[in-house]
């Protein structure tokens, strides 16, 4: 009984020995302070570059949802015409619009709801009684097939001059502007905590190779080549880069995900409809995050083994 | 220079004609010339500061001569590319004076380090090495690490580790020179053991007592900047 209790320990420890993130390492004599440090500054870098990476998701994600909502709508406004009955022309141009092929509903706003939208500006409903007041009509569109916009605005114009139709192009244009900035400056900030991760590395691969000279020394003595010793101080850079990516990314995603928790509709300390706009969903969280720990993992053992191979024909 | 094209296979190392001088002073060694041959046993000796560890760090290729040429198993350095002076250095073992273990390895993981670093998987070499442990006297000692090991303890694994790979030369450097004559003499007679098993020894040391002890080994003796071979004598 015993026996096979040690075994199944040992397979344990062979299995755990297995992984390079719970290794010792073997030639390479940790320095738990420069570790630590390390470490540290890795795990603030992958924070940042992650909680990066989740705010150009979200712009991406959050731009595209609200292009999608603005494609599928658009607007009808009538400008009162002087004496001309504003009414009719809204049933003639409502009849035009349920009448078009490719359109889904049309709700036409009242004279009291075209009023309250304009309450912020002019003041209440009934200040407003005798005012020539424009009124809308919401009209949305299958994306799919969606009607012939141009044809269908001259239409309704056609039929009730003053009316015009507006298919929000100008500010989905917009958005896809202030978009596509946000991702480039997303995009140029990860480069920049990346770059920073990468030249910690290089510092501190530096340090640890002057510190681990003699052992270097002996190595070469003992018949290792340049490859072995750098492939020791590039996986224990690796495995630092990696821990500390880990730790960061974690916080990050912890908190990224917290956000879409107390945003989310069943949250009853927040505006549900306002926060959950604001959150990235949990799938494209996990992978930017994860994403982000396997490039600053990838940057830590680049940067050690090019600084490795650099360093270590001086030291020889 | 047709001088330095000779150098045969059988000999494991040949110095002809070497000089080596630090920076611009005067030349630390000047015309050394001799040979070491496979399974030989020799010491190489004189005053402090006549160039000993220098001669030996030739050897190990550490430094390169300013005049002359070294060959190691009838190759000529100065040719020797670095993958080559990799595979020269693996057919040599060395002692150090201090020892050189690496202090976060066990003393098994410093004695199997020569067969590690040349990607042995450790189920390969793990029999081998208790072995070579016990035979030096630390099997207990092979999962201790060197800060607990005495200086005859950390020593003997410096043995170990330089032997473990089966080196056709053996290079040690005042490998006496922290133990008391007791465990000097034990020590020696290890030297003796691997020379009979086939390795070629060359002991850097400046004790003639221990030298002494064994007869008929040559003497390699280093004076005035200059190598003097002696032959081994009764």
């Amino acid at each position: 009984m015993t026996d096979i209790r040690d075994q199944h320990s040992s397979n344990i420890v062979r299995f755990w020995k297995a992984i390079p993130l719970f290794r010792r390492d073997p030639l390479v004599a940790a320095d738990a302070v420069t570790d630590r440090a390390l470490i540290s500054v890795i795990a603030i870098m992958t924070f940042l570059a992650a909680m990066t990476a989740g705010a150009a998701e979200f712009s991406a994600s959050t731009t595209s949802r609200w292009q999608v909502m603005m494609a599928s709508e658009v607007t009808v406004q009538l400008k009162p015409q002087g004496s001309r009955p504003i009414d009719a022309d809204l049933v003639r141009a409502t009849d035009i619009l349920r009448g078009t092929p490719g359109v889904t509903s049309v709700q036409t706003y009242s004279r009291e709801d075209s009023a309250k939208l304009l309450e912020p500006w002019l003041g209440s409903v009934s200040a407003m009684e005798g005012l020539p007041i424009p009124r809308l009509i919401a009209v949305r569109i299958d994306t799919e097939q969606p009607p012939d916009l141009l044809a269908l605005g001259k239409a309704v114009a056609a039929a009730a001059p003053g009316a015009s139709l507006d298919d929000h192009r100008n500010w989905t244009k917009r958005l896809g502007r202030i978009s596509t900035a946000l991702m480039v400056a997303s995009a140029l900030a990860l480069v920049l905590v990346l770059a920073a991760t990468g030249l910690a590395i290089v510092f501190a691969t530096r340090g640890a190779m002057a510190g681990n000279r003699e052992i270097i020394e002996v190595l070469h003595f003992i018949g290792a080549d340049d490859r072995y010793i750098a492939a020791q101080f590039q996986r224990h850079f690796t495995v630092l880069g990696i821990r500390g990516g880990l730790i960061g990314g974690l916080i990050a995603l912890f908190l990224l995900i917290s956000l879409r928790i107390i945003g989310s509709p069943s949250g009853a300390t927040v505006d549900a409809n306002g926060l959950s706009m604001m959150v990235v969903p949990g799938s494209e969280i996990m992978a930017a995050t994860f994403g982000v720990i396997l490039l600053v993992g990838l940057v830590a053992g680049i940067a050690s083994r090019i600084t490795v191979h650099r360093t270590i024909g001086r030291l020889a | 220079m047709q001088a330095f094209s000779y150098h045969p296979v059988g000999e494991l190392v040949r110095f002809e004609n070497v000089g080596l001088r630090y920076g611009v002073g005067a030349e630390t060694l000047s015309d050394v010339s001799f040979s070491i041959e496979p399974q030989s046993f020799q010491f190489l000796t004189g005053a402090s500061g006549t160039g000993k560890t220098t001669l030996l760090r030739l050897i190990m290729q550490a430094l390169k001569p300013t005049r002359g040429m070294i060959a190691l198993f009838g190759q000529d350095t100065s040719q020797l590319k670095k993958d080559g002076l990799t595979a020269l250095r693996r057919r040599m073992g060395i002692v150090f004076q201090d020892f050189r273990l690496l202090d976060h390895l066990t003393t098994f993981e410093n004695v199997a380090l020569p067969l590690k670093v040349q990607g042995r998987e450790e189920a390969t070499y793990r029999a081998e090495v208790t072995e070579l442990l016990n035979w030096v006297g630390l099997g207990d000692l092979m999962h201790a690490t060197p800060a607990v090991l005495s200086g005859g303890e950390k020593q003997r694994a410096s043995i170990a580790r330089a032997l473990v790979a089966q080196p056709e030369i053996l290079l040690a450097d005042e490998p006496t020179g922290n133990v008391d004559p007791s465990l000097a003499r034990r020590l020696l007679r290890l030297f003796v053991e691997m020379n009979r098993s086939g390795t070629a020894i060359l002991i850097a040391t400046h004790d003639l007592s221990l030298m002494d002890q064994i007869d008929g080994a040559r003497r390699l003796v280093l004076a005035d900047r200059r190598l003097h071979v002696e032959s081994g004598h009764d």
